[in-house]
């Protein structure tokens, strides 16, 4: 009973020490403010996951048509579309780079851009930005 | 060691009540050591939950009668498996596991959502926090099973009919599945609450779904196979209330699993697949009222309990907030997208949805019908299997079909010549195979023989899938057919694996129709040395043997089974006497034919031990071995969509890159 009682203490004490870790830890803070999206960051992830589902969508009308589950025919007309948006919210996502300074000496080498990384792996989809009128694919 | 578990489950609801109000205040005052604090109070609850179920456990193997709940449900002579299933046999002890789980279950999810946002985070946990403390609220104080007793000599022993193999696995995988259901709950509500209109926390609990819908399709095959071997009345599944109450939010959460890939796919339906989660978590809950509340007379029931009202009650709060709070969201959830065409996979989807969840609500009805009418009218009103077979035709046929159509419509929209072209194989093979079936005498059920065409329609429009896939995977990428194939399934384990379950959920289809629609049932007294004949076996009674167990009397009948001049060997039905539970159990014989699949399922009863006459009932089940194969299909299906996919979780880390910042101890 007495070693029942003493375990049931320490259960009940390393509870309430776990629970006040965060504040025995760090017992007064810079900042205790829960990070919560911005308006930037919530349209950022919008566009995210806009661009995922193009880009998945375009991805699956591909192997449709492949496999024969989509005519040539409805391939033409939904593709066209599908690109243009995925191209829209790749667009949307890069960030915007400044318009540069007048070029104070002529004779400079540029410094070549930051690679933007890629949404997709690539061996995932065929490459964003295709021509708006697009050839059908060979079908099986 | 009472007072220990006491004083375990006490600190137990501390914690869970502390991390939903403290876990509550900091998710809405942005209160970050609050936060963190209250999810360790999550964690913590777990802990001490653990602790509680050990010492109840250890109560159970060591016979310690003091604790009234191991009094009331083991004996000495019950075997000490049967002694660990006792945990979830009894009110007290199944509420204590339900507990241990919820609290499990909630430690991985918070733990485990790493690329979720501290806001949504924030508020998980306060959710997870409130159902924990309920749930410890009634182990505390409504049904705990730690009273404590005068240890009495014996005990009263585990119902005989839970002393199966089966009571083993079988009550903890539906805890599993009912239980699980909390955290997409817990999630979609979180994301509601903190605002959020992005698709975060159905990535986040994608894998929570399908692990509580696979547990709870898994543990309800279990229980069917349980009910067929153990309960002893020739059948697998009888729309018990209890029954049904797992086969609800499997469908709802079924109907869920589709609708949300059109909301992943297309950002539409979020106001439905947010009613489908609240509906699956509710019903998930009202399978716990309909077992404890004794509302429900039911092999499956716990007598009398005393923690219904208060299961009604959490289930009428969760609706009413859940439901108010998706009205309050409404604007945040409003489809920017729309149907582009009524002939399409997503309208497919759609369809299958409807269906769905109008089978579930014709079953729900069924359920509450008799309750309400006992509440408001005071009169006894039992709905019985015609009306559950009728409904499972309406709905179950269509949605059958619907599995086949599916696959082969492409996204979007599809023209009627790329449909022909699609439809022609598995139409022309599924009519023959209808024909085929008439010629064979298979007309005589027309639901079997609808079901049987479409289920050969199905599996011929999966096959052609994986054909018409392996075969653009190699022209995309060359190497062998296998490699192909392997490369197709583990791109898109999702779309594939589910394949697969349908194919599970097909053989299950052709099991059912095949063992009810085509069964042959025959019941005769014999005296030793009689023989009786049904569909071609013949079954010669020879005489009755008795044995005794740790804690049965064993009464067996043997009776020699044979086809024609071939002898298929002796097979022994009889009963089981249970002294201290003073009860028994029928002990039916069941001879499997592995090569059709069919079963001779022999019950006997009136048992004149003393050489006299034995009354049979005798039942051949033609492919009912099919549903317990779709069960392994099943697994492997739900196994592949589980398994994890490094490309999908590198696209995923690209898209929430932003949200990296986690929420850390």
């Amino acid at each position: 009973m007495t070693a029942a009682l003493v375990i049931a203490a320490l259960v009940a004490v390393a509870a309430v020490l776990l629970a006040a870790l965060p504040f025995l830890r760090d017992p007064s803070p810079a900042a205790d403010r829960l990070e919560r999206q911005d308006e930037l960051e919530r349209r950022t992830l919008e566009l995210a996951e806009e661009r995922d589902r193009a880009l998945a969508a375009l991805k699956e009308l591909e192997f449709d048509h492949r496999t024969g589950k989509v005519s040539d025919e409805d391939y033409r007309r939904l593709v066209g579309p599908l690109r243009i948006r995925a191209a829209q919210t790749l667009r949307a996502l890069e960030p915007e780079v400044p318009e540069p300074p007048e070029p104070p000496q002529p004779a400079r080498e540029p410094t070549p851009p930051e690679p933007v990384p890629e949404p997709y792996p690539p061996d995932e989809i065929t490459p964003p930005a295709p021509p708006l009128v697009p050839e059908p694919g060979p079908r099986n | 060691m009472a007072p220990l578990g006491r004083a375990a489950l006490l600190v137990a609801f501390g914690c869970l009540a502390y991390a939903a109000l403290a876990g509550g205040y900091a998710a809405l005052r942005r209160r970050k050591r609050l936060a963190l604090s209250a999810r360790n109070a999550l964690l913590a609850g777990f802990g001490a939950t653990a602790i509680a179920t050990a010492v109840l456990v250890a109560a159970l193997l060591r016979h310690d009668f003091t604790f009234t709940y191991v009094a009331e449900h083991t004996s000495v002579g019950l075997p000490a498996r049967y002694r660990l299933s006792a945990l979830w046999g009894g009110q007290e002890g199944s509420l204590l596991f339900w507990l241990l789980v919820l609290t499990g279950y909630s430690s991985i999810a918070v733990l485990a959502a790493r690329r979720a946002g501290q806001d949504l985070l924030a508020w998980v946990v306060p959710i997870l926090g409130t159902i924990g403390a309920f749930f410890a609220f009634l182990v505390v104080a409504i049904a705990s099973p730690f009273h404590t007793q005068m240890a009495p000599p014996d005990g009263l022993g585990l119902t005989p009919s839970l002393q199966n193999p089966y009571m083993l696995i079988h009550p903890p995988m539906l805890y599993l599945g009912y239980v699980g259901l909390s955290v997409p709950f817990a999630f979609a509500m979180a994301t509601l609450l903190a605002r959020r209109g992005d698709e975060m926390w159905i990535v986040v609990t994608r894998r929570w779904t399908l692990l509580a819908w696979a547990f709870l399709g898994v543990g309800q095959l279990l229980g069917a196979h349980w009910a067929y071997v153990e309960v002893g009345w020739g059948g697998y599944y009888a729309w018990d209330p209890v029954e049904n109450a797992a086969l609800m939010p499997w469908l709802a959460a079924t109907a869920f699993l589709h609708s949300v890939m059109i909301q992943e796919k297309r950002g539409m339906l979020k106001v439905w697949n947010m009613l489908l989660v609240v509906l699956a978590f509710c019903l998930a809950i009202f399978g716990d009222f309909l077992t404890r509340s004794g509302v429900i007379n039911s092999i499956h029931s716990f007598a009398q309990g005393k923690v219904g009202p208060w299961l009604l009650g959490f289930i009428c709060a969760v609706t009413a907030g859940s439901l108010a709070l998706v009205f309050a969201r409404l604007p945040m959830l409003r489809a920017r997208t729309r149907l582009e065409s009524l002939v399409s996979r997503e309208a497919t989807f759609l369809y299958n949805n409807l269906l769905l969840v109008a089978l579930c609500l014709t079953i729900l009805w069924g359920v509450a019908f008799p309750l309400l009418s006992e509440a408001v009218r005071g009169q006894t009103v039992t709905i019985a299997r015609p009306y559950y077979d009728f409904f499972l035709r309406v709905f179950g046929l269509p949605l059958l079909l619907l599995m086949g159509i599916g696959p082969l419509v492409a996204w979007r929209r599809a023209s009627l010549r790329a449909l022909g072209n699609a439809f022609l194989g598995p139409a022309l093979l599924a009519v023959a195979t209808g024909i085929a079936l008439i010629a064979l005498g298979a007309g005589s059920s027309r639901p079997g023989l609808i079901a049987y065409t479409f289920s050969v329609f199905v599996l011929a429009s999966i096959a052609l899938e994986f054909v018409r896939g392996t075969r653009a995977r190699r022209s995309l990428a060359g190497g062998s057919w296998p490699t192909a194939f392997g490369s197709l399934v583990a791109r898109n384990r999702r779309r594939y694996g589910g394949y697969v379950v349908h194919a599970a959920v097909v053989l299950l289809a052709i099991g059912v129709a095949g063992s009810s629609a085509y069964q042959t049932v025959r019941e005769q007294r014999l005296r030793p040395g009689q023989s009786m004949e049904v569909a071609g076996y013949t079954i010669a009674f020879q005489g009755t043997t008795e044995g005794q167990s740790s804690n049965a009397r064993e009464l067996r009948t043997h009776l020699l089974l044979s086809r024609g001049d071939r002898s298929l060997g002796t097979i022994a039905p009889g009963k089981n006497y249970y002294p201290a539970e003073r009860s028994s159990s029928n002990e039916v014989a069941i001879r499997h034919s592995y090569l059709t699949l069919e079963d001779v399922y022999v019950i006997a009863d009136q048992i004149d031990a003393k050489g006299g006459g034995v009354y049979f009932k005798v039942l051949v089940k033609p492919l009912v071995n099919l549903i317990w194969l779709a069960g392994g299909v099943f697994v492997l299906g739900s196994l592949i969509t589980l398994w994890p996919d490094a490309r999908e979780e590198r696209r995923l880390a690209a898209r929430y890159r932003a949200e990296g910042a986690l929420v850390r101890v």
